[in-house]
């Protein structure tokens, strides 16, 4: 029976699919991860239209505070079990919008994220690497970290 | 030049002068002068507003605003000035909104920002910033934006009652029975990117379009504030990392005007092929971006490949693929690299390669010609009344580029033609983006054969020509320069205060505002499957629309 | 064997044999998919990636079924089970393999009209499907398809008609044995309406109109996560073998080969198709929903009923009969 659920996590480490939000600048790096020549499909990866049928969301980048609150509203509409990779310097600390008044600092305090990847913006390898360790995260059936806490609980959206 | 000098001469003024080949610089006394200033303009031909600036002077107790006036068919340019008291409730001025459209959201944006009040605007309300700003203004020099912080879910939830207060209003206006209703397009949907339009629908057909932008909103013009002159260029590039380089051109032009720098010739046509390269990149996507929503994915992929080679030449000479940082004042960043021109040339060689079958299977495509021929078409006349720029005025036959009406950096020696399309049609939208491409090949091809011509000759040394030295501290001055970004005209404002270590003022004006601006009348009465295509021939990058 | 019951229900034709060409048609177009855009497509989940549908399915069956707080739940969650019984019905009606007897699972002298009625069912629940989500997209994808089924249809209908006209048959057993080349030529511009309308039909590009990402997200499929997901698209994928081998069935001869008769035949007949599907989908964007109907209605319907009026000309001059 343990070796049927492990299946299950396995198959579901295999095909993780990413749903379409991007608010800043690093998701031309994920367009380039999807083209040619780095394509992410290769490790089963793809983009999905609706957050229903995704498993992953990226923040990609900085989190304005207009966008926020759709953030927070794609992540709740995903089905669990849900993974939040933050890529870019400025979903970690705001990164070189870190004086800006517009922009969220403490996004992954937010919404906590289970990998950072790190770059400003991080090179397509850099995501799929980062891709790879969510996988890994997946694998062993460990649940996401936002959905073990984060202020997101406690805002309106 | 002159019957622009005589109209503004009428008026009561500090100063007229003369700024650049092109534009004619003015200040005036009395703020009550300029309707009819702009009344008076209008009639010499000076049709539209490119933006509208203000300043904030807090030790002089003033806010300047202004005025980017343009003529785009002679090239003649004005650049209004008005002080106005810094009090919220004597901080007003008349809108030109009602003379020149083109200044609508530009004025609204001055007003979110700066608290200037425009008197007779048609629907002044608060645009751009994020709901916990309201009233707040926060690029005012006394705004304290860390007290502000203090809140952060207070702030959040006032955002978040905004939308949700619209969705009550909504389900109190919208008729019970029958199909109208209201759709958001974006801000999570597959094909919009970080925007919102809010689309009125009766079934498939579009009643009405209201965007409602502000979603990658980053203050960028609040933001160079807080840095130095170099460090800058870092928050000036991220306006949109499409196109990188030519933002950095832009803004290095304007210090390097007011530290009244030279930089050498090597250093300028670096600046053209880096222009270029960036130019290349943004298209190639704009272009595939453009089938994409159309829902034929296979050319996004064939030209994110050809972009690869371009970026490849990118990183090779900065390091980084996207976020270059490659040119600052005084020239461009790094020494060329051993063999980085013959890395251009393959990637040049790789778009030409491609070009046959792109033409063949996608461009001449006859269901995208059913669909994009006579599709939302923008006159000449829209183009001037709106302020269309770049490609997409090109594509309606105006001919405007800045390379050549102002040339900057290199170009003035470099030969081009304008490229411009006859019906301003969706198709043509995309056409002239494939016609600009070859163009900026061509224009590469002459830059890569003049540096190693001047190699050869020794006038230039790839190794230690690329930087002038630039003063630590700036003199006081402003200065105004453009440059022709991929998505259009690109005009930066820039202040500085005496012995300046960092800019006092940066006004950042990007053409996808007034693109965005003009789709409420190209959408309205067109179907659902509409908004994609013509949103996406539009070109409009997020980044740059909000900055 | 193959003429037992419960082999036929359980293996072949029925689930086991849909299910292994759900898996296979999701790799396939893939592959192919990303072979024309310049990739490599899945690779490293099993050998050359084979095993990627198989992990996708299996992730889907495991996650969270979400049914929002504002749709019908039993609307919901019951025309996904609906679905993909109705598009496996046809199923029976086809000649697979000369094993069984007749090469069918029922023998009928009314094999064209069975299937021309229950493929033209399938989109009914689609609609369903959008109505039942109570989400203004869905709500528009459905009705999107309900638009698109009621201008496809008619060709579609008039085109599977030709054959019958042609053969005096309805059923298509006679017709795959009727066919000789000389027919094959004459049915020509029938087969070619009928595969137009058969993009229209399985929403396929160019005529993906119901399920246009771009404009109304994923049309009725929106809300759908996991197990409905999985059988709405099991659903979809055994529509577009059951409408690919009507259409070799009626137009190319079934399983008849050059040298033998033979399921193979069949199948490769069918991949062929899915080929010239995955073609047109990698070079032709989506029409708009208006200039869909004006096609249909004005060139397809009547280009369709004069292919009736030519195939019967052929009938009485050609054929002789």
């Amino acid at each position: 029976m343990l070796k049927v659920l492990d299946f299950f996590n396995y198959a579901k480490s295999k095909s993780p699919w990413i749903v379409h939000f991007c608010s800043g600048c690093c998701s031309l790096e994920m367009l380039a991860a999807m083209s040619p020549r780095y394509d992410w499909e290769r490790y089963g990866y793809i983009m999905t239209p609706t957050p229903r049928q995704a498993d992953i969301i990226f923040i990609t980048g900085l989190i304005s505070k207009k966008i926020l609150p759709a953030l927070i509203r794609t992540y709740a509409q995903m089905p669990e079990p849900s993974y939040v990779v933050a890529i870019g310097a400025c979903a970690y600390d705001g990164g070189p919008y870190n004086d800006s008044v517009a922009v969220i600092k403490n996004v992954t305090e937010i919404l906590p994220a289970d990998v950072f990847v790190a770059g400003c913006p991080p090179r397509p390898e850099a995501i799929l690497a980062g891709l790879e360790e969510v996988k890994e995260k997946i694998k062993k059936g460990e649940p996401s970290a936002a959905s073990q806490g984060g202020l997101w609980k406690q805002m309106k959206f | 030049m002159e019957a622009i000098k005589n109209v503004l001469g009428k008026y009561e003024n500090e100063y007229i002068e003369d700024y650049k080949p092109t534009w004619v610089k003015a200040k005036f006394k009395n703020p009550k002068d300029l309707l009819n200033i702009v009344k008076d303009l209008k009639e010499v031909g000076v049709e539209t507003c490119s933006t509208v600036s203000p300043t904030d002077f807090i030790d002089e107790n003033k806010i300047e605003v202004n005025y980017f006036l343009e003529d785009l068919i002679n090239k003649k340019n004005v650049w209004l000035k008005f002080d106005l008291p810094r009090e919220l409730e004597e901080c007003k001025i008349d809108s030109i909104t009602p003379l020149m459209p083109s200044a609508d959201w530009h004025e609204l944006e001055a007003y979110s920002t700066y608290g200037v009040k425009f008197e007779g605007h048609p629907n002044l309300r608060y645009f751009l910033i994020s709901a916990d700003y309201f009233g707040k203004f926060p690029f005012r020099k006394d705004f304290d934006w860390k007290k502000h912080e203090e809140s952060l879910i207070q702030n959040i939830d006032d955002i978040t009652s905004e939308w949700l207060d619209e969705y009550e209003e909504n389900k109190k206006t919208l008729p019970k029975d029958g199909s109208e209703t209201v759709l958001h397009w974006g801000p999570t949907h597959p094909a919009s990117g970080p925007i919102r339009l809010v689309v009125g629908v009766d079934g498939e057909n579009i009643k009405w379009v209201d965007p409602d932008i502000g979603y990658v909103w980053r203050a960028l013009e609040h933001l160079v504030e807080r840095k130095d002159f170099v460090g800058a260029i870092t928050s000036v590039e991220r306006i949109c990392f499409m196109d990188n380089p030519n933002p950095m051109i832009c803004y290095s032009e304007a210090v390097e005007e007011i530290a009244g720098k030279e930089i050498t010739r090597f250093a300028k046509l670096m600046r053209v092929l880096l222009g270029e390269i960036g130019r290349c990149a943004s298209h190639l996507i704009s272009m595939g971006g453009f089938f994409g929503n159309a829902g034929l994915h296979t050319f996004v992929m064939w030209t994110m490949d050809i972009r690869e080679y371009f970026l490849d030449v990118l990183e090779d000479y900065s390091g980084a693929r996207i976020a270059t940082a490659s040119v600052e004042p005084g020239g461009v960043r790094y020494p060329m690299p051993d063999n980085w021109l013959e890395t251009l040339e393959k990637a040049i060689k790789k778009y030409e390669d491609t070009v046959p079958d792109m033409l063949d299977i996608f461009i001449n495509n006859p269901l995208m010609k059913t669909r994009a021929i006579n599709t939302a078409k923008i006159s000449r006349e829209d183009v001037i009344t709106n302020y269309m720029a770049g490609p997409i005025a090109r594509a309606s036959g105006v001919k405007l580029d800045v390379r050549i009406d102002e040339p900057y950096a290199g170009y003035d020696e470099i030969e081009m033609d304008y490229v411009t399309c006859e019906n301003g049609d969706v198709y043509d939208r995309l056409y002239i983006f494939f016609k600009e491409l070859n163009q900026s090949m061509d224009i590469m091809k002459q830059a890569i054969a003049k540096i190693k011509e001047g190699i050869e000759k020794g006038e230039m040394n790839p190794k230690k020509d690329h930087l002038v030295r630039m003063p630590r501290r700036m003199p006081a001055g402003e200065a105004v320069t453009r440059v022709e970004w991929a998505r259009g005209e690109m005009l930066m404002h820039l202040v500085t205060g005496e012995k300046a270590t960092s800019p006092y003022r940066l006004k950042l004006k990007a053409p996808s505002v007034n693109h965005t601006m003009v789709l409420d009348s190209l959408l309205r009465g067109k179907t659902l499957s509409d908004i994609p295509l013509i949103y996406g021939s539009m070109h409009i990058c997020q980044g740059d629309l909000d900055r | 064997m193959f003429d037992n019951i419960w082999f036929q229900i359980l293996v072949f034709p029925g689930l086991v044999f849909l299910l292994a060409w759900t898996f296979f048609v999701f790799y396939f177009a893939r592959k192919t998919l990303a072979y024309i855009h310049k990739r490599v497509g899945p690779h490293f989940n099993g050998p050359a990636g084979s095993l990627q549908t198989i992990y996708d399915i299996f992730k889907l069956l495991t996650k969270e079924n979400i049914t929002p707080k504002t749709a019908d739940p039993y609307l919901f969650n019951i025309i996904p089970l609906v679905t993909p019984i109705v598009a496996a019905l046809p199923v029976i009606l086809i000649p697979w393999t000369p094993l069984m007897h007749n090469g069918v699972v029922l023998d009928t002298n009314y094999g064209v009209l069975g299937l021309v009625v229950l493929i033209g069912v399938e989109p009914f629940l689609l609609f369903l499907t959008g109505f039942g989500s109570n989400n203004k997209y869905s709500f528009l994808g459905g009705m999107r398809v309900l638009a698109q089924m009621l201008s496809m249809e008619t060709p579609f209908f008039l085109a599977a008609l030709s054959p019958a006209i042609l053969f005096g048959t309805m059923n298509l057993h006679d017709i795959m044995y009727s066919n000789t080349w000389l027919t094959t030529l004459i049915l020509l511009p029938g087969a070619i309406i009928f595969i137009i309308a058969m993009l229209g039909i399985l929403e396929q590009p160019p005529f993906n109109i119901p399920e246009a990402e771009q404009e109304i997200v994923y049309g009725f499929y929106t809300e759908y996560s996991g197990t409905n997901y999985v059988l709405l698209k099991f659903a979809e994928f055994t529509e577009i073998l059951v409408v690919s081998a009507a259409a070799v069935t009626l137009f190319f001869g079934g399983y008849r080969g050059l040298f033998f008769d033979s399921f193979f035949c069949l199948f490769l007949k069918i991949v062929l198709i899915a080929i010239v599907m995955v073609a047109i989908r990698a070079s032709n964007p989506r029409l708009r929903l208006d200039q869909m109907l004006k096609f249909a209605w004005s060139w397809l319907v009547p280009l369709a009923v004069l292919n009736i009026v030519w195939i019967i000309f052929a009938k009485l001059y050609i054929l002789g009969a």
